[in-house]
C-alpha cells in the first residue's frame, strides 16, 4: 500500500490543472519524485511541490495507491483524469472535470464537486457525499458519447443536465437533480431518489428511474403500464418518440 | 534577391513530360530559372522525388468550414492522422494547432504545407459571404489562394437566364467575381439552393426552378456561355443535381453531354465536374444502392470537354459542408445527425452536417470504391484532379493514405478484405489492377490544376513558374509502391522540403517558415454600357431585396492578402 497525502499550501484563485495527478502518475514514486510533477498554473506550469505538501508512506503498484487531499480543493481541476487504479480520496471540494475519463480505480470526494464530475468515464467508481454542479458523466462538447461505464454516487443533490449523452455505466443521485436529467441519453441506467425536471429529453436508449417528484414531463413518452423493480411499482414510460427513442423511463 | 540551387533532383513534372529525371533546379526571386550564381543556397535533393507544390484544386478551407468548427468543438480532439492532426501546442515558428476535419487556420496551411501543398482553392464562396471567407484567408499561412464564387441559384442569375440577356449575365458574373474577389464560377445543383428556400429542390436538368420559370440545364447552359464570354481562366466548376442520390450517375452524364456544345475560349476544359465520387451513384434506393463509376468513366474516356475531380471517401469522421442545402437536410434526417441551415438571401443556400463513414456500412464502403474506381477507370490522368473534397469526403490530412489506394492493388485489397459481400456485390473495384505511378499522380494532384485553372505559373517546374516546390524522400524505381505502400505515404505525410515561392517552408517535415500567401482574384472586362445597364438592375434587388446596401457588400483588394488580379477581355 503507498499512500500519498496532499495538501495545498495555500489557496489558490487561479484555477491548476491537475490532470496528471492520478495513481497511474503517483506509482512507486518518493515524495520528492512527486513534487516535480509539473502542473498547468495559469498559462504556464510550475511544480507540484509549489502548492502541496506531498507525503509518502510506503511505495507499490497503481492499484494499490490512494492518494488523500486533505482540505479543500475548490480550485483544483481534473483530478484523477484518465487514472485506470488504485484510489483517490478528497476531504473538501473539489473543481471541473474530476475524474473526467476515468477508467478504473475509485474517487470519494467528501464535499461538493465542481461540474462536469467524472464525464466521459469507462469505468471505476466515484463516490460524492456533497452536491455536485452540472453535466455529471456527461461528454466534452459535440461529443456523441459522455459517460460509457463505470458508477458515479451522489449521496447530495445535482444540477442540471445530469448524465447528458451518456452511453453506459450507472449515476445514482440520493437527492435532487435540476433540468433535463439524462437528456439524449443511448444506454446506461439513471436512478434519482428525489426529484427531477423534465427528464429524459430526447433519450435513445438506457433506463431512467425517478422515485421522487417530476415535473413537467415530457409529452413525447408513450405510457406503457407499470414496471416493478425492487418492490416498488414504476409508471413506465417509453421513449423519446420525437427522438425514435427506445428509452424507459420509470416514474412513481 | 535570394537564390537557391536544388542540386540532383529527381524531377517528375508532366508538364513538360518529364518522369522522374536527375536535374538541378534554379530558383532566383520566388521563380524558377535558368541558372544562379555560385552564391546560392544548395539543397541537395539527390534520391528524392521532387515536383512542383501540390495544388488543391477543390477544399474547403475558408468561410463555411467555420459553421463546422462550431459544431463540432470536439473535433479539436481527434488525432487520427498523427502528426497531422489533433492539438499540437505552438512553438517558436507555429502557432497552435487543433482539429481533424476543420482544424483552425494556421492549422490548414501548416498541414497543407507538410504535405507539400502550396495552393488551394476554396470550392464555394457565398458572394454575400466572401469578405469573411477573405478574412479567414488571411489567417491561413503559407498558401496561395483563390476561391469559386457561387452563381447557381442566384435570382439575378436566374432572371437574366430567363430574359435572355446574355450579355447583362456576363456583366453580373464580371461583378460578382469582383464583388466577391473570387476566381471562377461555381454552380452547385443548379436551380436547387433556391427551390430549397420554399422547402422543395429540383430533381433533374429539366425540372423548373419555383418561382423563376428556368430550368438547371438553362442555368448551366446561361453561365457556361456567359463562363467563356468573360474568357475566364477556369471553366463553369459543377456540382450536379441530385447529389447523393441512387441512380444520380444518369443526371451527371446528362449534365456532361450538355457541355458537349460549349465552346471553350481558352486552353482548358470547358466544364470542371466535381466531386464525381457523390454523383457517380446507379441503383433506385438505398437498398439496391450500386457503382455507376463505371458508365461514367465510360463516358469520360471518350469526351475531350472535360475534367473532374473525385471526392474520395476517407473512413472515419467527417464533415459535410455544401451549398446545396436539400441534400444536408435529407443527410441529417436520414443518418440522425446534427444539422445547420442557412439561407443566403438572394443567392444560395447551405448546410453543414457531419457524418462517419465506416467500412462496415456497405454504402460507405461502395461509396470509398467510386472514388477510386472513378481515378482508375479513367484512362487519362489529366481529366482527373485528386481530392477528398475536404472534408465533405474527409480530411485533406488524409491525401498520402490515399494516395495509396491509387497506387497499390494490394493496398486496395486490403481494405477490402474487410467489407461485406454485399458492398462487394455492388463495386467493380476488386476486378481493377491498375495502379497509377508517380508521373500519373502528379498530373492528378499539380498538373491537371495548373492547365484547367489556366495558371501556367503553378503546378509545374518550368523555367518562369512560380518557384512553389516539394520534394519528397522516396525514389521512384528504387521503391516499389504496389508493395512499399507504408513508404509512399511516410514520404508524402511530411515532405522532406516545401518551397513556398523560393522560400524553404518545410524541411524534414516540419514547419521552418510561415510566409503570407498570395489572393488569386479575376477581374473581367465589361464595356461600360452593358455595366451601367446592368448596375441599374442590381441596385434595385439591393434596394428591394438585400438586408446589406451594395456599397457596404463589394470586398475590396485592402481585405486582401497580397491580391494579384487576373484580367481578361470579355468578347461582347
Amino acid at each position: 500500500m503507498q499512500v500519498v497525502k496532499l495538501s495545498l499550501k495555500k489557496a489558490n484563485k487561479i484555477p491548476i490543472e491537475a490532470d496528471n495527478i492520478n495513481p497511474d502518475n503517483f506509482a512507486g514514486k518518493t515524495a520528492e519524485e512527486i513534487k516535480t510533477i509539473p502542473l498547468w498554473y495559469g498559462n504556464g506550469q510550475c511544480p507540484l511541490g509549489d502548492f502541496f505538501t506531498v507525503e509518502v508512506e510506503g511505495s507499490d503498484s497503481v492499484e494499490n495507491v490512494k492518494i488523500v487531499f486533505e482540505g479543500d480543493v475548490s480550485r483544483v481541476k481534473r483530478i484523477g483524469q484518465n487514472m485506470s487504479a488504485g484510489e483517490i480520496e478528497i476531504n473538501g471540494n473539489v473543481d471541473m472535470h474530476c475524474g473526467f475519463g476515468m477508467k478504473g480505480g475509485k474517487i470519494v470526494i467528501n464535499g461538493d464537486a465542481d461540474s462536469w464530475l467524472g464525464c466521459e468515464m469507462t469505468g471505476g467508481e466515484i463516490i460524492l457525499n456533497g452536491n455536485a454542479s452540472y453535466y455529471v458523466g456527461a461528454g466534452y462538447r459535440g461529443e456523441a458519447c459522455g459517460m460509457k461505464g463505470g458508477k458515479i454516487t451522489i449521496n447530495g443533490n445535482a444540477k442540471d443536465y445530469l448524465g447528458e449523452h451518456m452511453c453506459g455505466g450507472e449515476i445514482l443521485v440520493k437527492g435532487n437533480v435540476g433540468l433535463l436529467p439524462a437528456i439524449s441519453n443511448n444506454g446506461g441506467k439513471i436512478v434519482i431518489e428525489g426529484k427531477a425536471t423534465m427528464p429524459a429529453n430526447e433519450m435513445k436508449n438506457g433506463t431512467v428511474i425517478i422515485k421522487g417528484e417530476v415535473f413537467d414531463l415530457l409529452p413525447s413518452y408513450k405510457e406503457e403500464g407499470t414496471e416493478e423493480v425492487e418492490g416498488v411499482t414504476y409508471r413506465k414510460f417509453t421513449g423519446d418518440v420525437n427522438a425514435g427513442g427506445k428509452g424507459v423511463l420509470l416514474v412513481k | 534577391m535570394s537564390e537557391i540551387l536544388i542540386k540532383n533532383a529527381s524531377v517528375c513534372d508532366p508538364t513538360q513530360g518529364i518522369n522522374c529525371e536527375t536535374m538541378d533546379i534554379c530558383i532566383r526571386d520566388g521563380k524558377i530559372v535558368d541558372s544562379v550564381s555560385g552564391n546560392a543556397k544548395v539543397i541537395d535533393a539527390e534520391g528524392k522525388l521532387t515536383m512542383a507544390g501540390g495544388f488543391d484544386g477543390h477544399t474547403h478551407s475558408a468561410g463555411k468550414i467555420n459553421v463546422g468548427r462550431f459544431m463540432n468543438p470536439n473535433d479539436a480532439r481527434k488525432t487520427l492522422v498523427p502528426g497531422l492532426s489533433g492539438q499540437v501546442a505552438r512553438t517558436e515558428k507555429t502557432r497552435a494547432q487543433v482539429g481533424y476535419n476543420t482544424p483552425n487556420t494556421y492549422a490548414i496551411g501548416y498541414r497543407y504545407a507538410k504535405l507539400g501543398y502550396t495552393t488551394i482553392c476554396e470550392a464555394a464562396i457565398p458572394l454575400l459571404a466572401a469578405r469573411h471567407t477573405h478574412e479567414e484567408f488571411k489567417e491561413i499561412p503559407i498558401l496561395d489562394k483563390m476561391g469559386l464564387s457561387l452563381f447557381g441559384s442566384n435570382w439575378q442569375v436566374m432572371e437574366y437566364i430567363r430574359d435572355k440577356e446574355p450579355e447583362k449575365l456576363a456583366a453580373y458574373i464580371a461583378w460578382g467575381l469582383r464583388a466577391s474577389r473570387g476566381y471562377g464560377v461555381k454552380i452547385v445543383n443548379p436551380g436547387g439552393g433556391e427551390a430549397w428556400g420554399w422547402g422543395r429542390n429540383v430533381s433533374g436538368l429539366y425540372d423548373p426552378v419555383p418561382n423563376f420559370d428556368v430550368t438547371p440545364a438553362e442555368i448551366l447552359m446561361g453561365l457556361a456561355e456567359a463562363n467563356e464570354r468573360l474568357q475566364l481562366p477556369h471553366s463553369v466548376h459543377v456540382h450536379c443535381n441530385n447529389l447523393g442520390k441512387p441512380g444520380n450517375y444518369a443526371t451527371t452524364i446528362e449534365t456532361m453531354k450538355l457541355f458537349e456544345k460549349i465552346k471553350p475560349s481558352r486552353d482548358r476544359q470547358a466544364l470542371h465536374v466535381t466531386h464525381v465520387q457523390f454523383n457517380a451513384y446507379a441503383g433506385t434506393s438505398w437498398r439496391d444502392f450500386e457503382t455507376g463509376a463505371p458508365m461514367v468513366a465510360d463516358y469520360v474516356n471518350g469526351a475531350n470537354h472535360l475534367t473532374f475531380d473525385l471526392g474520395q471517401v476517407i473512413f472515419g469522421p467527417a464533415v459535410t459542408m455544401t451549398a446545396d442545402g436539400p441534400v444536408e437536410y435529407a443527410n441529417a434526417r436520414m443518418l440522425h445527425e446534427k444539422w445547420s441551415n442557412q439561407d443566403i438571401e438572394l443567392e444560395d443556400a447551405s448546410g453543414v452536417v457531419p457524418l462517419f463513414y465506416s467500412p462496415k456500412s456497405f454504402v460507405n464502403a461502395v461509396q470509398w470504391a467510386i472514388g477510386l474506381e472513378l481515378a482508375l477507370l479513367v484512362k487519362d490522368p489529366w481529366k482527373v484532379m485528386f481530392t477528398t473534397d475536404s472534408p465533405n469526403g474527409g480530411s485533406f490530412v488524409n491525401y498520402p493514405e490515399a494516395f495509396t489506394y491509387l497506387m497499390s492493388a494490394k493496398r486496395r485489397a486490403e481494405v477490402i478484405s474487410g467489407f461485406s459481400k454485399m458492398a462487394l456485390d455492388r463495386m467493380v473495384l476488386p476486378g481493377i489492377d491498375r495502379e497509377l505511378d508517380f508521373y500519373e499522380l502528379a498530373v492528378m494532384t499539380r498538373s491537371t490544376q495548373s492547365k484547367m485553372y489556366s495558371r501556367p505559373e503553378k503546378g509545374n517546374l518550368k523555367v518562369g513558374s512560380d518557384a512553389d516546390i516539394a520534394i519528397y524522400d522516396i525514389l521512384p524505381g528504387q521503391i516499389d509502391p504496389s508493395t512499399e505502400y507504408v513508404k509512399v505515404k511516410e514520404a508524402f505525410s511530411g515532405a522532406a522540403y516545401t518551397l513556398k515561392s523560393g522560400e524553404i517552408v518545410v524541411k524534414d517535415g516540419e514547419i521552418e517558415e510561415t510566409p503570407k500567401g498570395k489572393t488569386y482574384w479575376v477581374n473581367a472586362k465589361v464595356p461600360e454600357s452593358i455595366d451601367t445597364a446592368m448596375q441599374k438592375d442590381i441596385d434595385r434587388k439591393f434596394r428591394k431585396y438585400y438586408t446589406v446596401s451594395k456599397s457596404n457588400y463589394m470586398v475590396e483588394d485592402s481585405y486582401l492578402q497580397k491580391p494579384v488580379e487576373i484580367g481578361t477581355e470579355g468578347v461582347f
